[in-house]
């Protein structure tokens, strides 16, 4: 504590522990309050009756599972598509040289140089002259070029961090260049590279702006589905309860992703 | 084989590796930013051939409520953006220069939004500061009675976009603040100065690339965002985000709402340049 507190009692800290209780802790636990209350009226400060009831009857919604289907499917595909066409690039990145390769780094970079909803629009009207609009291929494509960059670069960060002196001396003891790539640089980039692949399916779930514009109304995802019902407010609970039955598990998910990646690296790739 | 050749031919090796991903934004992206712009200005004829007009342009700039509902984007975006750097580095700054368990307890919390989906955000403020929301009760315990919620007038997507963009700026500015020795910082105290002239002579030039970065992120963030404006902002006036929406799903009107992109497009590009700008003249070591 060298530069701000010097005094006992840490008024700033208290501050701003306080700022984001009520900024950040209280809405999130509102939220849970409101999956699990059966009954709320205001000014009651808790609900007035607590239950599962809202569980089993969004369970048993059709809706719901179709539309769990659905984004589970764009999930896996874009994930896979992404890992696909971006882990070589990864590689190259990391490990080639080739001519160009720093302008076509900063042209992955300068994706995030555009307002992100004019771009889906721009390519929404695209699509509109390919007939693509409210057709999986198009939420798939859309969809996928968000997951780009992340997938780009975290695994060529992966793939820097391999000693290449390992490397070196795999091959000094005979191995081929795949067999050096399959037993000594990819296991070592692996767990990034998972964390890469986990972040990239959580993301594209949630994913509301793209499958909005480009897939509504006939492919439904679950997050343009909780926008309908939050709209609708004719059950509170509803949202309330797809909230925290699909974060949860998508929560875990991404703490463990981040365990292994750290902040640092998102703030350094996006030039911090 | 010669070195020359060998080099020559692992660079057709990573082209051929980036080929596709750089195809896929090149076709998916500015491609179609590109073909947008040039449709709002090129029209095809009737009999063929096609004409110059800045006609759609014409329209934004003589109509009322599109002229409202940039001037609202901007006002969000610059009121938000002040907000949230007014917020974010005090938090950095004692995230940076300050251990211990509520130093890590700050950290935890000031980073948890990066965890929430966008909806799931917006479902939450929505039903907490929402009229008669947990807010309301809450205070009213507490004998406050006059809370006026800010859902759908112009402070919702600006509380929104602050709790959406808060981790990423927090940790670009602690990415930032990092570069800071202790050992300078010590020194300046040594020789008598005091926490604001350490501020001002000492971090403030440290950070300014961050702040950058993060003023021209955010303003393309915020700028380009269509949810939060749309489930917590009001109607008239509007964001671009929602306003783009509308023209294109709800009002059928392809021309109009790639001119309202196009203007987005400009307004940001500001932003934009800064942003690759900055990121360019990075020095070689730190582009890891």
């Amino acid at each position: 504590m060298i530069f701000l507190s010097t005094r006992r009692f840490d008024f700033f800290g208290y501050g701003i522990l306080l700022f984001l209780i009520f900024f950040i802790v209280l809405p999130v636990l509102t939220v849970f309050l409101w999956a699990f209350a059966e009954q709320w009226f205001y000014p009651a400060v808790l609900p007035t009756k607590w239950g599962f009831r809202f569980w089993s009857l969004v369970l048993a919604r059709p809706d719901v599972w179709s539309a769990f289907v659905t984004s589970i499917e764009l999930s896996l595909t874009v994930t896979a598509l992404s890992a696909v066409i971006c882990l070589p690039a990864a590689y190259a990145f990391a490990r080639m040289d080739f001519p160009g390769k720093s302008v076509f780094m900063m042209s992955f970079l300068m994706a995030n140089a555009f307002p992100r909803f004019a771009l889906i629009i721009s390519i929404a009207v695209l699509f509109l002259s390919l007939d693509l609009v409210g057709t999986f291929t198009g939420v798939v494509i859309i969809q996928l070029l968000n997951t780009l960059l992340l997938m780009i670069w975290l695994p060529t960060a992966a793939f820097r961090a391999v000693s290449r002196e390992m490397e070196e001396a795999a091959r000094d003891v005979g191995a081929s260049a795949w067999q050096v790539f399959r037993y000594v640089t990819l296991p070592q980039a692996f767990p990034t590279i998972a964390a890469a692949l986990l972040m990239t399916f959580v993301w594209t779930f949630y994913e509301t702006e793209g499958a909005w514009l480009v897939g509504a109304p006939r492919i439904r995802t679950m997050p343009l589905l909780m926008m309908q019902m939050i709209n609708n407010q004719l059950v509170v609970q509803y949202g309330a309860v797809l909230s925290v039955m699909l974060w949860v598990p998508s929560l875990a998910a991404i703490l463990m992703a981040r365990r292994i990646i750290g902040g640092d690296t998102f703030a350094k790739g996006l030039g911090g | 084989m010669s070195a020359t050749a060998m080099s020559l031919r692992n660079g057709w090796r990573g082209l051929a590796f980036i080929a596709i991903p750089v195809m896929a934004i090149t076709i998916f992206l500015f491609y179609p930013a590109a073909l947008s712009i040039i449709g709002t200005l090129v029209h095809p004829k009737d009999g063929g051939g096609y004409t110059f007009s800045l006609q759609s342009y014409v329209f934004f700039f003589t109509d009322g409520y599109s002229l409202a509902n940039l001037a609202r984007t901007l006002w969000t975006t610059v009121v938000t953006l002040i907000l949230l750097i007014a917020v974010t580095l005090p938090i950095a700054l004692y995230m940076r220069f300050t251990k211990g368990p509520l130093a890590t307890v700050i950290q935890a919390l000031a980073l948890f939004p990066m965890f929430v989906p966008g909806i799931i955000i917006c479902y939450a403020l929505i039903r907490y500061m929402g009229p008669n929301g947990w807010l309301q009760s809450l205070l009213s315990l507490v004998g406050f009675h006059h809370y006026a919620s800010p859902h759908l007038t112009p402070w919702g997507p600006v509380i929104g976009l602050m709790w959406d963009g808060m981790p990423l700026t927090l940790l670009i500015l602690i990415s930032g603040l990092s570069n800071i020795s202790n050992a300078s910082i010590e020194a300046a105290r040594d020789v008598g100065a005091g926490r604001l002239r350490i501020l001002v002579s000492i971090i403030t030039p440290e950070i300014t690339h961050s702040l950058l970065i993060v003023s021209a992120l955010n303003f393309l963030g915020i700028f380009g965002q269509a949810l939060m404006p749309f489930m917590l902002g009001p109607t008239n006036p509007e964001m671009m985000g929602p306003f783009m929406l509308r023209t294109f799903s709800s009002v059928r009107d392809p021309l109009q709402a790639s001119t309202q992109a196009t203007i987005t497009f400009l307004i940001c590009s500001l932003a934009g340049v800064a942003y690759v700008r900055s990121i360019a003249r990075r020095p070689q070591e730190d582009r890891k």
